[in-house]
C-alpha cells in the first residue's frame, strides 16, 4: 500500500517553509487549525460509520500527539512553526500521521531531566514516567494515555524523534533508528 | 449542584482550553459553592475527552471539593481518560 501521506510527511520533513506552507491541506500552523481538522476527521469517521466504537479513543489519542507538539514548543519552534496532520483509508486501514519540527523529546526532557543523554532514554521517560517538561506546571500524562490505549487497542503506533523509534501495539519497544529525525514523527495505524 | 461538561464543548481535549472552562466554572458555578456540598460531574454528550482537558478540570475540582460523583461516564475516552487520571494524577474519584 502507497499511501499518499507518506510521501507528503517526508517532503514535509525535509523540504523548505514555503514547501511546506503549499501543503495546507495537511500543514496545521496553529492548535485551532489542528483542532479543526480534528473535528473534520471525528465527522468524516462518524458519517462513514468507521470504527465507530474506537473514534473517541481514536481522537483523544491524536489529540494529545498533536497538542504536545504546539505545547512543548511554544516560542521554541526552531524552524517550521506547527505540524504536519493527515490520515487515509486504503484496503481497510485507517493510517494517521503528525509530524512537527520541533525541538524533540531529548531537547524538551533536558529542561527538567539533565541527565538524559540520548533519545531511546528520552523516548522511555516521555512514554513511561509521569514527568513535565513544563515544570512547575503539573502535567504530563499524555504519552503515557496514548501508550495505554494503544496497547489495549487493535492500534499499531510508531513514535520516531531523534535516532530512536518507539513502536507500541501489543508490546512497547524502543530501538535506534538508522535515519535521525528532528522533531516528532507520529505513525498510527488501525484495522477496519 | 451538577456540572454539565457538554456545555463546554464535545470534544474536550486541550489543555488551554480545560484551563479556559476552569476559569468559568470559578467564576460562576463553582463560586458560591460550599467545600463538603456534592458536585456531580455529568459527562453526557461529550463525545472525546482526553487527559489534558480533564487534568485540568475534573483533577481540579476534585482537589478544592471533597464530595464529587461522576456521572454518564460510559463513553471510552471518558473511562480511560479517568483511570489515566487516577493511575498519573491522583484523582480519587
Amino acid at each position: 500500500m502507497n499511501f499518499k501521506i507518506e510521501k507528503l510527511v517526508s517532503e514535509w520533513m525535509e523540504n523548505s517553509v514555503v514547501d511546506v506552507e503549499n501543503k495546507s491541506d495537511y500543514y496545521c500552523r496553529t492548535k485551532d487549525v489542528f483542532e479543526a481538522r480534528l473535528y473534520k476527521m471525528k465527522f468524516f469517521l462518524e458519517s462513514k460509520k468507521i470504527l465507530e466504537k474506537d473514534i473517541p479513543i481514536i481522537i483523544a489519542v491524536i489529540g494529545e500527539i498533536g497538542n504536545n507538539s504546539f505545547d512543548h514548543n511554544i516560542g521554541n519552534w526552531p524552524s517550521v512553526v506547527g505540524i504536519f496532520f493527515g490520515f487515509e483509508i486504503q484496503d481497510d486501514v485507517l493510517k494517521i500521521i503528525l509530524s512537527d519540527r520541533g525541538l524533540g523529546v531529548l531537547k524538551t526532557l533536558k529542561r527538567v531531566r539533565p541527565e538524559l543523554h540520548n533519545h531511546k532514554d528520552a523516548l522511555k521517560v516521555a512514554f513511561t514516567e509521569f514527568v513535565s517538561s513544563r515544570a512547575p506546571e503539573r502535567r504530563g500524562n499524555g504519552l503515557k494515555f496514548v501508550k495505554s490505549n494503544i496497547m489495549t487497542s487493535n492500534f499499531l503506533l510508531k513514535f520516531r524523534s531523534g535516532n530512536a523509534l518507539t513502536t507500541v501495539n501489543k508490546i512497547f519497544k524502543i530501538e535506534d533508528n538508522q535515519e535521525n529525525l528532528d522533531g516528532c514523527l507520529a505513525i498510527i495505524k488501525v484495522n477496519i | 449542584m451538577k456540572i454539565e461538561l457538554k456545555k463546554f464543548g464535545e470534544m474536550l481535549i486541550s489543555r488551554p482550553s480545560g484551563r479556559e472552562a476552569f476559569l468559568a466554572m470559578q467564576s460562576s458555578l463553582l463560586k458560591d459553592v460550599k467545600l463538603d456540598e456534592l458536585i456531580e460531574i455529568d459527562f453526557k454528550g461529550v463525545d472525546v475527552l482526553a487527559p489534558s482537558w480533564a487534568d485540568e478540570v475534573i483533577s481540579k475540582i476534585a482537589k478544592e471539593f471533597k464530595n464529587i460523583k461522576l456521572l454518564n461516564t460510559e463513553n471510552s475516552s471518558v473511562q480511560a481518560t479517568l483511570e489515566t487520571l487516577r493511575e498519573y494524577s491522583g484523582l480519587e474519584v
